[in-house]
């Protein structure tokens, strides 16, 4: 058990490897220090690999995303990898009715469809196309179709028996199945006379026909906004009145610390919702509630950190050689925070991430059509029992987006300095 | 160190009883305890055998997700209220279950009319008793229902159903005779019996509420004339009702309890449904949860014919865009209905193309007649005129709540955007805001220039579905808030002939000329584009095997519930 | 006895009850310690409240027009404003609302419902509470089980392990964790129930007094409604606890690593004495310190992930009634429970500041 721990840190003496790593370059020293650091290593690379990745999604989503987030691509609740069926026409056997092109101009056709089914859609694409080419030829009028919705197949299909439709639309697996029950009915081949593609969805499609990948991708950007803006706001505000406190110390330290710590013991998540409540539904504001609640991490870190150092000898020389308080903050203490903040920040925007997916998915904030992470998973709740992969596919990329941040910031740690207190 | 060891022990102890009692637990039978049993229910995978309920007391257990907003009856406002107020107290008259218009009298006779139609008289039965003994009287009834005429009582409540129903359109309740009662109206208002079947309007016990004072939550057990009395109630989560031994109307009950759950979310409510721990999901359980429970052997799932509606409430005041009658034609031109329905809702919605809907007297499809929407041709050619341009597009800001009517009213609002978008000659900026300011906002037309509001009735008329949006000089306090308080907003040049054609079909006794005179007013509705009305919403019943209602009413297979929305517990029954 | 009373005492009288003991027996330097951390609860305390007071007050959103509805009178409107006592100038209302804290008479709920807020309160608070209390137990265990293991193992593949463990289930968003255990626990394996805290029907058998269902249920012998709770329980505090766990593994394994780095250790070590003594008899008992110091700020953590939980479990509990308030802009039952959940935290926070001033030496006060 004794070889476990590694030469015991005696702070007078630097290890050999240490003094090594010194030595070189800082591309040789990332590549030599593997050997040394071992697994953290690949902690850090692995992360920083994804991390990289992530970011360049989030910049430029277009490159990566195939359909418009936004738009209707296909039909609704369609799994991942599932080809959508083919809509075809059914219509008596003794009509004279073959396809919606057969039907009377600028009269509604009453046209009978299953609920639930992308035969509404598909037979209307079907009449606007034609609308169009007849439009394009120069002519007049428009096919219009009254649509009749039933619960099941069967209703819409006894509804053309009694003539109350002049055809129906349905799915010709479902047909197939029906065919026998109906022997005065027949299918009239393909609702759409124009070739089309079936395309079938990597992730798979949500509620509204959209692509569920393309919303995971724009999601990104949302997410990195996020994290970022919110993140570097906390820095900005928190870093500075860390040192200052430190530094000055006396009333003004304890007024600040007081609020800081009222603000870090409350429970974050209740004081964002709040602050989102109250200044209402916007990027920004989400931006503000979030900043909000990490700035006592990054206060209390630097205020620590800057009591420290201000008692080491060397800042005490250059105080007696006149040296002015800016200076002493500029050039002797601030140096001395960066390492312990960089960490943070690496784990503080997987938190702002996480917070921001937690804050969307309560309905807090953004606007309820934005591609974003929190946003996709709370509308997929609802479709928990037949549509899995709407909640999957979001909740993994938030898992694995603060998962590489944060592996970063834990790897960093244990590298930079394995004495370095977390909070 | 011990800590260990005993933490150690803790978690494993606390694994191991999770454990056990998950594994038991799941065996379990849904219903449990000796005392209440209800029909044999199936759960879904693992399949058990169905129990064979011992002969005891029958219990039914409806889930909900309404909420109870007043248990005062003048002052009864949501769905929750009215269907517990008309089963705790017997209106005057009622509509028969499973209709919403076929009048039954109730504890009176059916409203006869005097000569001008100024008036009408209902006549009180004999031998009425409320549930602790107490017996009725004229003038009780008439002390009692003059509290929803009582305006100081009316403004102190929360929801001022008095002001609505009563004041609007009375001028005085009063007693006449042995056991006469006579409403006084202030002009001619044909409709005026079917208000009488509403909730409000219901003799309650004179000891529990006063006539000068609201009680929102009254103790339990609560008396009334009704078939049923409310023994407990938990607020937000249990109401617990058992037959009324005094009731000697036409439905009586037929189980021994009832208890109404009540759930938070619909997705709760539809796994307790399907899970067998309720027998009944009733209200706002949703197209996509209905459809799932379909697949369920033991459950049938109903749709009730439409009643509440979505529409769009346009901003008519001067200087916002929607002022120009030509901007709201090329607005009511360009909506896809169809569109809307499937991709929003999976064609579980009804596009709606008139703001009366069907199945009301005079309901005619006036927004289809006009515009045959989506008709973008006329959309650009209205625009155009209007003097719009590629370079000079329409700017719109279109107002919407959160969740207020469900998460989908977001998608929908997307897909509107988009269909008015489509013309290329629209720009629109799409607002959420919360519900607790939108209502006044939307309606204040100060805010938006369009916004997404709901409408149910308060009594089943098409003149329910109109005065709220024209009255007066000609809009209504649905689209322009009468009060001084709302702000400056002006309305200029409204079609004189709404207000017209309200008053007159408003006198009109006989049905066909006031079918008529409906169409012309839905007509120039749609030509002024008042609102637009968009949807019809679905409303499912969900029941297990075992559940029935009364074959010897209308659509016993919705558990005689109909377009008004009202369920009387005294149709069910428990077989098998 | 109202619910909410009974739940503060359960847990103030032992606290009230070990304060007295560490008071009498502690040195007069630890006394002062104790009155001046006390004394310094009222001011956090009285911070937030006063900050959420004002936030409401200024957040747009009328309350009497969304209750009342767009066809109100200016009479209605008028009754109501002074019903709710909102006409009066703002110091006003604010010595108003901090005396009705302290006597505890917290006003109704004016939206939805309208009961008296005590009552919803004393519904939740022990909802979340049978919430939070499992889920921090296993996570405390199962958090100072691995990171202890963790870091007498460092650098070797249990370390690593446990460390992607704990990482891994504190980057997963509470809210997935839990629908992911849901759809496969309740949805495709249907071992689980899907959502609440009791079924509907052996709740008409249980007699609540406390409103905290375990206890409920075990002191009225209904063994049905303790086995409906349990089961409705462990999916919910399971998903807290697991995320949770992840932080704990990551706080316990730091702070041992570091223990066994100090020179007492080290020398220890260097007498020859056995390992195993080393880590169990110096060690963890020292790491264990910073962990109880913890503890007390993971409260924060254990409430914020509650609301999630309660959202995604629909769990009657407090997180989830301060959300749906803060959408109706119910501001009575907004202020009410966030005093409520700030006094909590104070409590707990200054239980741990004790606890942890008694047991480490080194502090100096």
């Amino acid at each position: 058990m004794a070889t476990e721990l590694e030469s015991p840190p005696d702070p007078g003496q630097v290890p050999q490897w240490e003094l090594e790593l010194q030595q070189v370059g800082l591309v040789r020293r990332m590549l030599r220090a593997r050997r040394w650091h071992g697994t953290d290593w690949w902690f850090v690379a692995i992360s920083s690999v994804m991390v990289a990745a992530f970011l360049v999604i989030a910049v430029f989503p277009q490159w990566f995303a195939s359909h418009d987030p936004l738009e209707q691509v296909g039909p609704r609740l369609l799994s991942p990898g599932e080809l959508p069926e083919q809509e075809i026409l059914v219509v008596p056997v003794d009509g004279s009715i073959a396809a919606i092109s057969d039907f009377e101009l600028d009269v509604r056709t009453p046209v009978a469809v299953a609920q639930d089914t992308p035969s509404s859609d598909a037979a209307r694409d079907e009449a606007d196309r034609i609308t169009d080419e007849i439009a394009a030829a120069g002519g007049e009028g428009r096919v219009r179709l009254r649509i009749a919705r039933f619960e099941t197949v069967g209703e819409a299909l006894d509804s053309v028996v009694a003539g109350d439709a002049v055809a129906a639309v349905i799915s010709s697996t479902a047909f197939d199945d029906l065919t026998a029950d109906f022997p005065t009915l027949q299918s009239s081949g393909a609702v759409s006379s124009a070739a089309q593609d079936a395309t079938s969805f990597p992730l798979g499609t949500n509620q509204v026909g959209q692509d569920v990948l393309s919303r995971l991708i724009w999601g990104a950007r949302i997410a990195v906004i996020i994290g970022f803006s919110a993140s570097i706001a906390s820095f900005v505000v928190g870093v500075p009145l860390g040192l200052l406190a430190g530094f000055i110390g006396g009333k003004t330290d304890r007024a600040l610390t007081l609020i800081m710590d009222s603000i870090y013991a409350f429970p974050g998540l209740i004081l964002a919702i709040a602050i989102a409540a109250v200044l209402g539904p916007s990027i920004f504001n989400i931006i503000v509630a979030i900043a909000v609640l990490y700035i006592p991490t990054y206060y209390r870190i630097v205020r620590g950190q800057t009591l420290q150092s201000k008692e080491e000898l060397y800042v005490e020389a250059a105080r007696s050689l006149g040296a002015k308080s800016k200076v002493i903050l500029g050039r002797y203490i601030f140096p001395n925070v960066i390492p312990s903040v960089a960490v943070i920040f690496s784990v503080n925007v997987a938190d702002a991430i996480l917070t921001g997916a937690g804050l969307s998915f309560l309905g807090l904030g953004l606007p309820p059509s934005t591609p974003d992470w929190g946003i996709d998973l709370a509308r997929g709740q609802e479709f928990i029992r037949s549509a899995w992969w709407l909640i999957t596919f979001p909740g993994l990329a938030v898992m694995l987006v603060v998962l590489a941040f944060t592996m970063m910031g834990e790897g960093l740690v244990e590298i930079f300095n394995p004495k370095l207190r977390e909070r | 160190m011990k800590s260990k060891k005993t933490w150690w022990r803790v978690v494993a102890l606390l694994v191991a009883l999770a454990l056990i009692a998950a594994a038991c637990s799941s065996d379990d039978e849904p219903t449990g305890d000796a005392t209440t049993t209800t029909a044999p229910s199936a759960t879904t995978a693992p399949t058990t055998p169905a129990t064979t309920t011992p002969a005891g007391p029958k219990t039914i257990i409806i889930g909900t997700t309404d909420v109870i907003s007043s248990l005062d009856p003048a002052d009864y406002y949501s769905t929750a209220d009215w269907e517990l107020g008309r089963l705790v107290n017997e209106p005057l008259v009622r509509f028969q279950p499973g209709s919403n218009s076929v009048l039954e009298p109730g504890i009176a006779s059916l409203p006869v009319a005097s000569a001008d139609g100024l008036s009408y008289e209902v006549t009180l039965r004999d031998g009425l008793v409320f549930g602790d003994g107490l017996e009725l009287t004229l003038d009780m009834a008439v002390e009692q229902l003059n509290r929803l005429m009582n305006a100081d009582l009316q403004a102190s409540a929360p929801n001022q159903v008095g002001d609505v129903l009563a004041i609007s359109y009375l001028e005085s309740i009063e007693a006449v005779g042995d056991n006469t009662i006579r409403f006084n109206l202030l002009g001619p208002a044909g409709f005026y019996p079917q208000i009488l079947a509403g909730a409000p309007f219901v003799v309650s016990h004179p000891d529990v509420y006063a006539a000068n004072e609201i009680n929102l939550l009254p103790d339990t057990p609560l008396y009334g004339l009704g078939p049923w009395i409310i023994t407990d109630i938990t607020p937000a989560e249990q109401t617990v009702l058992e037959p009324n031994p005094f009731y000697t109307g036409t439905y009586p009950a037929k189980v021994d309890q009832v208890i109404v759950q009540r759930f938070s979310t619909p997705s709760a409510m539809a796994d307790a449904v399907r899970e067998g721990e309720i027998d009944i999901a009733w209200r706002l359980l949703g197209a996509q949860a209905a459809d799932e429970l379909r697949s369920v052997s033991s459950l049938t799932v109903e749709t009730i014919p439409q009643a509440p509606i979505r529409y769009l409430i346009v901003n008519h005041s001067d200087g916002w865009v929607t002022a120009d009658p030509l901007v709201r034609q090329a607005l009511a031109a360009a909506i896809d209905r169809d569109e809307l329905s499937d991709v929003v809702f999976g064609g579980a919605v009804t596009p709606l193309y008139s703001p009366v809907p069907p199945g009301f007297l005079g309901a005619n499809e006036a927004f289809e007649d006009a515009y045959q929407a989506p008709n973008n041709t006329l959309a650009v050619d209205l625009l155009t005129q209007a003097g719009y341009s590629e370079s000079n597009k329409l700017q719109l800001d279109l107002g919407y709540p959160p969740e207020h009517y469900g998460v989908t009213t977001a998608d929908g609002v997307l897909q509107i955007s988009q269909q008015w978008e489509a013309t290329g000659l629209i720009d629109v900026n799409a607002i959420v805001q919360d519900w607790a300011t939108y209502v006044s906002d939307c309606t204040n037309g100060v805010a938006f220039d369009v916004c997404v509001l709901g409408w149910f009735f308060d009594f089943p008329d098409a003149e329910n579905y109109l005065q709220p949006f024209i009255e007066g000089d000609g809009l209504g306090t649905m689209v322009l808030c009468p009060s001084e308080s709302c702000g400056d907003a002006v309305t200029t040049g409204t079609d004189p002939q709404l207000n017209q054609l309200l008053l007159e079909q408003r006198a009109e006794t006989d049905p066909d000329r006031r079918a008529a005179l409906l169409g012309d007013l839905q007509d120039v509705y749609a030509a002024e584009v008042v609102t637009i009305p968009l949807w019809l919403e679905p409303e499912f019943i969900i029941y297990r095997d075992g559940i029935v209602g009364d074959s010897s009413l209308p659509s016993p297979e919705t558990l005689n519930i109909g377009p008004d929305f009202e369920f009387i517990y005294s149709v069910l029954d428990v077989v098998g | 006895m109202h619910p909410l009373l009974i739940v503060f005492l359960i847990f103030g009288v032992p606290a009230v009850l070990g304060l007295a003991w560490v008071f009498l027996r502690g040195s007069e330097s630890l006394r002062r310690y104790i009155l001046t951390r006390i004394a310094l609860t009222v001011p956090m305390v009285l911070i937030l409240i006063s900050v959420v007071f004002l936030v409401l007050r200024v957040m747009p959103g009328d309350v009497v027009s969304s209750t009342l509805g767009p066809k109100a009178s200016d009479a209605t409107r008028a009754s109501i404003t002074e019903a709710l006592g909102l006409d009066d100038p703002l110091i006003v209302q604010y010595f108003k609302f901090l005396g009705d804290v302290v006597t505890l008479d917290l006003g109704d709920s004016f939206i939805g419902a309208r009961r008296p807020i005590v009552d919803e309160l004393g519904e939740r608070l022990p909802a979340t509470l049978e919430l939070i209390i499992p889920a921090a137990i296993f996570a405390l265990g199962s958090g100072i089980l691995f990171g202890t293991y963790a870091a007498i193992r460092r650098k070797r593949p249990a370390d690593y392990g446990f460390r992607l463990y704990s990482v891994i289930v504190y980057s997963m968003p509470i809210f997935w964790l839990g629908l992911l255990l849901r759809l496969v626990f309740s949805v495709w394996l249907d071992w689980t129930p899907i959502a609440g805290r009791i079924d509907v029907v052996t709740n008409t058998t249980l007699d609540r007094t406390t409103n905290l269902l375990f206890v409920d249920s075990i002191i009225s012998g209904n063994w049905e409604a303790l086995k409906s709770v349990l089961h409705h329980m462990i999916l919910p505090a399971l998903t807290l606890g697991l995320v949770l766990s992840g932080v704990f593994v990551r706080l316990t394994r730091i702070n041992v690593i570091e223990t066994l780095q100090e020179d007492y250790v080290i020398a220890a070590r260097a007498r020859g004495i056995r390992e195993r003594a080393v880590t169990y008899g110096y060690a963890l008992k020292n790491a264990m310190i910073p962990v109880v110091t913890v503890i007390g700020l993971q409260v924060a953590i254990l409430l914020a992930g509650a609301v999630l939980t309660e959202t995604v479990f629909n769990w009657p509990g407090m997180g989830r009634y301060l959300i749906q308030r803060i959408l109706l802009r119910d501001f009575q039952a907004v202020q009410s429970t966030v005093a409520v959940f700030a006094l909590f935290v104070a409590m707990i926070s200054l239980a741990v500041d004790v606890i942890y001033s008694v047991l480490d030496p080194r502090v100096k006060y």
